[in-house]
């Protein structure tokens, strides 16, 4: 069967994903957080002792079953191609000021996503800055931007990132991985449920092109609503569960979704990773999905992603949640360090450097 | 819903490819429109040129007048 010769094939990918989701919150992990990439891949690295937040390390097995839920999908219906080549050390960076924007925001696009679903306007707010960055990235598409082509390379090549994650699957099951015993990190599904769904949202990611920058980019350059119908299925299937399960509560503060509203921050946060999506090539879920395809390229974005992830921690950058105090039972609101106020705006400033000095060759 | 068409789709190396395509056609007066890269033809997720398979050389010449690289020309249902 192919999944992705119309939009409402693609909206049926998109609802099976919007499932996955759903069961994984319904099982455990932190409610409105369900299948956050950045957070997913913040908690492997706190896992891995990348950083030291003990309430964020916990080897997500979601994000090793997206990529090799990709490499096998793509293998078997002979999509698999390795390729590398295309700036790498550029698309490193660009990882890490993707989760850098994410950890101000508090989340990915697809967290974005299913924050909006739960009816928290911050997300809603974050949105509005994603839609620009992503317009930015294009304004710079249209102005002749590029990173070079990748060129097939070996096979072997493009095993690299879904072997690393099959290791550390294995290493998760070992004394060598932090795990938290508190906080966001210590709420999740059971493993073999977050495999099972990591993978099935990696298959069905792969076969529909699912990419949250790419899906914006599509309609502002050509009107095109395809990889917008199957955002919207897990949108829609998130906001039926929401509401289903009562979790759906519209409002800005509220506490325990982590979350935050400094609207500015949230906007800025978002707007540095639509920006770095688009001239990475794939918001990251894309990134995790175009690594287990056999792009190393994507793989070294990834990357960069987990040492963003690190230097969020460790140098004060992410944001805090809105929260209740226990004594008070006051609510305390969180927002953006000054630090982490700082990281965003170079973030911003890095991208519009990138953009506006990688140019295609004739178009110099 | 529109009927789909067997048509000429010209799949590049880089978007930027693609973007400069657009633009060599629009000066050159060259039909067709860009579009996401059929889901029959790649796993990506980039831009490709389409067309109808009649202007098929009269593409060609002009990419290779402007410098503009292309991956593969497929023929296929849009």
């Amino acid at each position: 069967m192919n999944l992705s010769d119309s939009k409402k094939k693609l909206a049926l990918a998109g609802a099976i994903c919007g499932l996955v989701a759903a069961c994984l919150a319904f099982l455990g992990n932190p409610a409105n957080m369900a299948f956050c990439i950045a957070c997913f891949i913040r908690d492997t690295a706190g896992a891995l002792g990348m950083h030291q937040a003990e309430v964020v390390q916990y080897v997500r097995p979601e994000i090793i079953g997206l990529v090799i839920g990709a490499f096998v999908i793509s293998v078997a219906t002979k999509e698999y191609r390795a390729t590398a080549g295309s700036s790498t050390a550029t698309r490193f960076v660009l990882g890490m000021i993707i989760m850098i924007g994410s950890l101000v925001f508090l989340g990915c696009p697809l967290r974005m996503i299913i924050r909006m679903s739960a009816g928290d306007l911050n997300a809603w707010v974050a949105f509005v800055g994603f839609t620009l960055g992503v317009g930015t990235g294009v304004f710079a598409l249209k102005k002749g931007f590029s990173l070079g082509r990748a060129h097939v390379t070996t096979k072997a090549s493009g095993t690299v990132l879904p072997l690393l994650m099959a290791g550390i699957m294995i290493l998760s099951f070992t004394s060598f991985v932090k795990a938290s015993e508190a906080g966001p990190g210590s709420m999740h599904a059971p493993i073999i449920a977050s495999l099972i769904g990591g993978l099935v949202f990696g298959i069905f990611a792969q076969k529909s092109r699912m990419c949250f920058a790419g899906s914006m980019r599509d309609i502002i350059l050509m009107k095109n609503f395809d990889l917008f119908t199957v955002i919207a299925a897990i949108f829609v299937v998130m906001l039926v569960f929401n509401v289903a399960t009562g979790r759906f509560v519209l409002a800005f503060d509220t506490p325990g979704i982590i979350a935050h509203s400094q609207h500015l921050w949230n906007i800025l946060g978002m707007y540095a990773v639509g920006f770095a999506a688009v001239l990475a090539g794939g918001c990251p879920l894309r990134q995790l999905i175009l690594a287990g395809q056999g792009s190393s390229d994507a793989a070294v974005t990834v990357i960069g992603m987990f040492v963003g992830a690190g230097l969020c921690h460790n140098f004060g950058l992410a944001a805090s949640a809105t929260a209740v105090n226990a004594e008070t039972k006051e609510i305390v609101a969180g927002g953006v360090s000054p630090a982490g106020r700082i990281a965003c705006v170079i973030c911003i400033a890095a991208c519009f450097v990138i953009a506006f000095t990688h140019k295609r060759e004739e178009a110099k | 819903m529109r009927k789909k068409e067997l048509k000429l789709v010209v799949t590049f190396h880089t978007t930027a490819d693609a973007m400069a395509m657009e633009k060599a056609c629009k000066q050159y007066d060259v039909p067709g429109r860009i579009i996401p890269v059929p889901r029959a033809i790649s796993a990506g997720c980039g831009l490709s040129w389409c067309a109808d398979l009649s202007v098929r050389e009269e593409i060609a010449a002009m990419m290779k007048k402007v410098g503009i690289e292309e991956e593969a020309m497929h023929e296929c249902m849009v």
